[in-house]
């Protein structure tokens, strides 16, 4: 059991830190891209939809990966992947439907003034 | 007392330097009261007490230590969670967030003065009160069957002592010894639950040697949360082993007698069964009931927009015990209404931004290992109810890939929740 979770999380990562780097592509760059400027107190807000599965502190686990501390750029242009249908996942894609391109760019501020967890 | 809401505004707004400094503010601090610490009451503790950064003095009451979740119980029913993974301290709210955990039974409420009454005899004053006590069993509801019974046909619905009780004697049956779950009708906990836990009693008895014992279910309801998933599953992983019986086909629960293991419907009677599981139909918990704040269906009416009582604008109710719509009585969905009803909690208290309420909920169930599937959906207020704007479940015949991660899904999801309501 514990294998077999170690293992999961390991490939989710792996498959995670793939769609971090396509997602930087689409945005057209990371560090240098420009931040959008969210409003964070309706990010925050927003944010307990995401929070009952995806951890505040970065830690990832399971078949839950960490959204924090992400450029906003990034985050922005998943969240948009799955609200158009992009990617799969009916969960995301149900969350997603429901936000706004101000949410999302609210979500984007919050989460990613958060910093990740660092590697042990 | 009576809170001054000008007066407390006003302290707060002179002592907003000192706002991390809860002596400084003293007595003008808003009061909120939880009452149950699951997933609602521990939630809404937590967002109430940490947004209103100091701001509002927040007492937990629950008489536990720790909190054993039901969400998940089903996994250590069927081997894959050992129980302390089920068991979670309160210590980082008290610690972290300084909420008061009174280990105390609520026992009433003094709806007129704000005060709630605890079982010993002290008493606690609220500006707010939260009412999260989840659900009451109706020990009435299968003839033959009352509480002097669960510990020799476990109900197993709430999560602990009895939890155990149904993995031990499912752990001393024999080989082609013979199961009976009575299913509870709606509305009820955990929708997909019963189903899921006849799963992970197949799983455990087929991985240790006894995949000759048979688990019937009788339900009285003629359909069932994601029957079509489970079905299919129980057929794919469990053949010969699972057998559900509707209304039409056992003809209704006429009796269970606890002395010779015997249960009877109008269509056959099982004597000498190893195991009979009763899950009884059920309420909103008692001190919500005592304090008329049920209706005729035995749960809360509730605004949709806050969760507020539509009885008392000073109580909110969440999770099982409310009537929160097109939303499931499920964990998540408890956390979900705690947070929209922290944020409204805190707007009115201290005037902090209140955003429209904006609900989710899904609810995975594991059949086998490595196959999981899902239910969930988005809600909103709408007509004067919880409304859902869009939903979705796993499909039949899913690979075995993607029933592999929803799995995943499901055990990061569980950390996931434990960490948002706990730490």
């Amino acid at each position: 059991m514990t294998t077999g979770r170690g293992l999961a999380v390991t490939t989710h990562l792996g498959k995670w830190r793939a769609i971090l780097a396509a997602a930087c592509l689409l945005a057209g760059g990371g560090a240098g891209a420009e931040q959008k400027k969210g409003d964070r107190e309706l990010g925050e807000y927003l944010s307990s939809q995401c929070t009952t599965c995806h951890q505040l502190s970065g830690k990832a686990s399971g078949g839950i990966p960490p959204i924090v501390g992400w450029p906003e750029d990034q985050f922005i242009a998943i969240i948009q992947s799955y609200k158009e249908g992009e990617r799969d996942n009916e969960t995301m894609r149900t969350i997603s439907h429901r936000f706004t391109n101000e949410e999302i760019e609210a979500l984007a501020a919050y989460f990613g003034a958060i910093p990740m967890l660092k590697a042990p | 007392m009576t809170m001054n809401r000008r007066l407390f505004l006003g302290a707060a707004a002179a002592g907003a330097g000192a706002l991390y400094a809860p002596a400084v503010i003293g007595q003008a601090r808003a009061r909120v009261v939880v009452v149950g610490g699951g997933p609602g009451g521990a939630t809404a503790a937590k967002y109430i007490a940490r947004d209103g950064a100091g701001a509002i003095n927040v007492t937990l009451v629950d008489p536990a230590e720790k909190f054993v979740t039901c969400f998940h119980s089903n996994l250590y029913v069927g081997g894959y969670k050992k129980f302390e993974e089920i068991t979670h301290s309160y210590e980082d709210l008290t610690k972290k967030y300084a909420v008061n955990h009174a280990r105390k039974s609520a026992v009433s409420i003094d709806a007129e003065k704000k005060l709630v009454m605890l079982d010993d005899n002290g008493t606690l004053q609220y500006d707010r009160l939260v009412l999260s006590p989840g659900i009451d069993l109706k020990y009435d509801s299968v003839p033959g069957w009352g509480m002097e019974h669960e510990q020799t046909m476990p109900h197993a619905w709430k999560a602990g002592p009895q939890t155990q009780l149904l993995r031990a004697r499912l752990d001393a049956l024999k080989d082609g010894e013979m199961v009976v779950m009575i299913a509870p009708p709606n509305p009820y906990r955990c929708p997909p639950g019963p189903y899921e836990r006849v799963s992970m009693m197949a799983h455990l008895l087929k991985s240790t040697g006894r995949g000759k014992c048979r688990i019937i279910v009788l339900d009285p309801k003629e359909s069932f949360s994601k029957q079509g998933l489970f079905q299919e599953g129980w057929e794919k992983h469990y053949p010969g082993m699972v057998e559900w019986l509707g209304p039409k086909v056992h003809d209704g629960i006429k009796s269970v007698d606890p002395k010779t293991n015997t249960v009877v419907t109008g269509f056959e009677t099982y004597k000498n069964v190893g195991l009979v599981n009763v899950i009884p139909a059920q309420m909103a918990g008692k001190i919500a009931r005592d304090a008329k704040l049920t209706n005729q269906s035995g749960y809360c009416p509730i605004d949709p927009a806050n969760m507020r009582s539509m009885v008392d604008a000073n109580i909110t109710v969440l999770g099982d015990a409310s009537i929160a719509g097109d939303m499931p009585k499920s964990a998540f969905a408890a956390n979900s209404q705690a947070k929209v009803a922290a944020n409204a909690i805190r707007g009115e208290l201290t005037q902090s931004r209140v955003f429209p309420a904006k609900y989710t909920n899904t609810c995975w169930s594991l059949i086998e290992t490595d196959d999981a599937v899902k239910v969930g959906g988005a809600y909103e207020p709408k007509d004067g109810k919880i409304a859902a704007v869009e939903t979705y479940i796993s499909k039949t015949g899913e690979t075995a890939d993607l029933r592999k991660s929803t799995q995943a899904e499901n055990m990061g999801w569980y950390s996931g929740i434990i960490a948002d309501m706990f730490s």
